[in-house]
């Protein structure tokens, strides 16, 4: 027994060198790769913090059709709110943009199984201008786009003002803003609050009555009265717009297929797209219905892909 | 243990670097938002619309409506004809001719806010996450799912914190926390399983994008085929004065013409009139 534990421990004096060389290597290794691993996190981080800046500069700037607008039903307001404001919400949908190069097409079949049929045969032989010409469908690859809704509520009780002189104190022009405001021979009515903000020169008028904010800007200027001398200030109506249910999507095509494979063929587009339909509408191709086929035969074409859902 | 760990970390973050400079790549070329991390797919359709349509609009436009609350005494009446509705607003005062009485109204034009451009920037929202992969099969109303999420992404032990605001988006759910910390926590772990009505649901955590209003032109636009009617005065309970109102506007002589639809909002009573846009 004795013998064993002094085999033993002879065995651990005779590994032991070895044991303390493994561990200051691991120990060496571990303290480089943790180095490593501190750096490659900055990296990330910045790239991240790159990124993201470049996503942060991304906008969408819209000028929305003009559209025809007609009674639809009465309501009994909810709460005060709704009556002390018209409130006019809509939802946009970007569309996304895709970059149609040229010798490419895009076919949408009105089915998905489809459109997934034929990306999954990938070869095509399409018969153009009584040549086969191979054809290859994939996915298209698509960007990312944004929707939202707009809220956007002018009171009915508040008024902005613009172009305020900077002649007086702020109290003091908050009381001569009440005053030239409260008086009835100009169209105004007894004010709840003023809002003044020295530096931009402009105010925020809150009216008891309904009614007097109207009246106000029914006119585009409004007399302000301060020492004895009479300035003219720009009335506007006091408007507070917000966004709701913002997101970021990426788009994803089901029913649309891109085709490559057609960069020497020089037709008319338009006679490629039905020649392109027609293969595309047969079963025997593993196609079916299509809705619509454009092809980009001499330069790129920017197309539009829309919501599913969205009917126009 | 320790050495293979961070081995193991090594290779995961030599990969998310490479996914980064692959997305850095690809946005050089792109004018279109790109992200260092994943969002929701939508389903997306090409219709034939293409940049040379000049009557495309970049953006589709849908589920317009305008709430417009309505004084006490007043009338909206919408005419079948816009050149009616122009005929009787030349008149600014109109006498209508009862047995005993005559009353005198006023009409105006209706107009309403539109917005006629609007500029919105992205940016990433420090409070914000984005939850995203719910299984279609999931029988949850917006309220019950909202409120699952708020307890389970409300616990500490996942991982979680106080949810200030909650938004049900498509597919997808917006948790806003009150501390940063909260949301990158749970952006860095990524993955959950949650239980949401008797399954354990595995859900993805992603930075919330956030958009903001930087510009937006309003117009006031007047509603064609509508004119108000105000300062009623309070002789006659509602149902009367909406015939008799019917009948004037109604006729030929005096400007007026097909009557589509008339809102009354008696002398004490309040009510709203609500528009959508003539496609809808």
């Amino acid at each position: 027994m004795a013998a064993d534990e002094d085999n033993k421990n002879q065995v651990l004096k005779e590994n032991w060198p070895n044991e303390v060389m493994k561990d200051e290597q691991n120990e060496g290794l571990i303290g480089e790769i943790t180095k490593e691993n501190i750096q490659l996190k900055e990296e990330i981080q910045k790239l991240e913090a790159e990124l993201q800046e470049t996503a942060r500069a991304f906008q969408i700037k819209e000028d929305l059709p003009e559209t025809k607008i007609k009674f639809s039903l009465a309501e009994t307001p909810e709460n005060d709110n709704q009556f002390s404001n018209v409130s006019c919400s809509f939802q946009v949908n970007s569309k996304v943009t895709y970059k149609l190069q040229k010798g490419h097409a895009l076919i949408t079949f009105e089915e998905e199984e489809v459109a997934q049929n034929v990306i999954r045969m990938r070869k095509h032989l399409v018969q153009i201008d009584n040549v086969d010409v191979e054809v290859i469908a994939q996915p298209v690859p698509l960007n990312s786009g944004v929707k939202f809704q707009v809220h956007v509520e002018v009171s009915k009780m508040k008024i902005k003002v613009t172009g305020i002189p900077d002649e007086l104190p702020e109290d003091q022009m908050r009381d001569k803003l009440e005053l030239s405001f409260s008086k009835s021979r100009n169209g105004g009515g007894e004010v709840e609050w003023v809002e003044y903000d020295r530096p931009s020169g402009s105010a925020v008028i809150s009216f008891v009555e309904m009614g007097v904010a109207d009246k106000i800007l029914k006119r585009r200027d409004y007399p302000l009265t301060i020492n004895r001398s009479c300035h003219r200030v720009l009335v506007s109506p006091y408007v507070e717009e917000h966004l709701k249910k913002y997101q970021v999507f990426s788009g994803l095509s089901k029913r649309t297929v891109l085709l490559t494979g057609m960069e020497d063929i020089h037709l008319d587009e338009e006679m490629v797209e039905d020649l392109i339909s027609i293969h595309f509408q047969r079963g025997k191709n593993g196609g079916g219905e299509v809705d619509v086929v454009k092809c980009a035969l001499y330069q790129p074409h920017i197309v539009y892909f829309e919501e599913e859902t969205d009917v126009i | 243990q320790t050495l293979s760990a961070l081995q193991e970390e090594q290779s995961r973050l030599k990969m998310r670097l490479q996914e980064l400079q692959q997305l850095k790549r690809e946005h050089k070329g792109s004018p279109q938002i790109q992200l260092p991390f994943s969002v929701p797919e939508i389903p997306l359709v090409f219709r034939g619309h293409t940049q040379q349509d000049r009557k495309v609009p970049k953006s589709l436009i849908s589920n317009l409506r305008i709430c417009c609350p309505l004084p006490a005494g007043s009338a909206l009446i919408t005419f079948d004809d816009p050149k009616v509705a122009e005929r009787v607003l030349q008149k600014k005062e109109h006498v209508i001719d009862m047995e005993e009485c005559r009353l005198r109204v006023q009409v105006q034009p209706l107009e309403l806010p539109m917005v006629t451009t609007i500029q919105v920037s992205s940016q990433m929202r420090g409070q914000g996450v984005l939850v995203s992969g719910f299984p279609a099969s999931l029988k949850l109303n917006e309220e019950e799912l909202l409120d699952k999420l708020e307890i389970f992404f409300g616990k500490t032990k996942n991982g979680g914190g106080d949810v200030e605001t909650r938004e049900l988006l498509q597919g997808s759910v917006m948790l806003g926390f009150v501390k940063d910390e909260v949301a990158q926590r749970l952006c860095q772990t990524g993955q959950f399983r949650v239980p949401l009505g008797g399954l354990q649901v595995p859900l993805t955590v992603s930075p919330y994008m956030s958009g903001e209003i930087q510009k937006a032109e309003v117009r006031f636009q007047p509603v064609s085929h509508s004119v108000l009617v105000f300062n009623i005065p309070d002789v006659l309970d509602g149902p009367e004065l909406h015939d008799i109102l019917e009948i004037h506007f109604q006729k030929p002589t005096r400007g007026g013409g097909e009557v589509e639809a008339l809102t009354v909002v008696s002398p004490g009573q309040r009510g709203l009139a609500v528009f959508t846009s003539e496609t809808c």
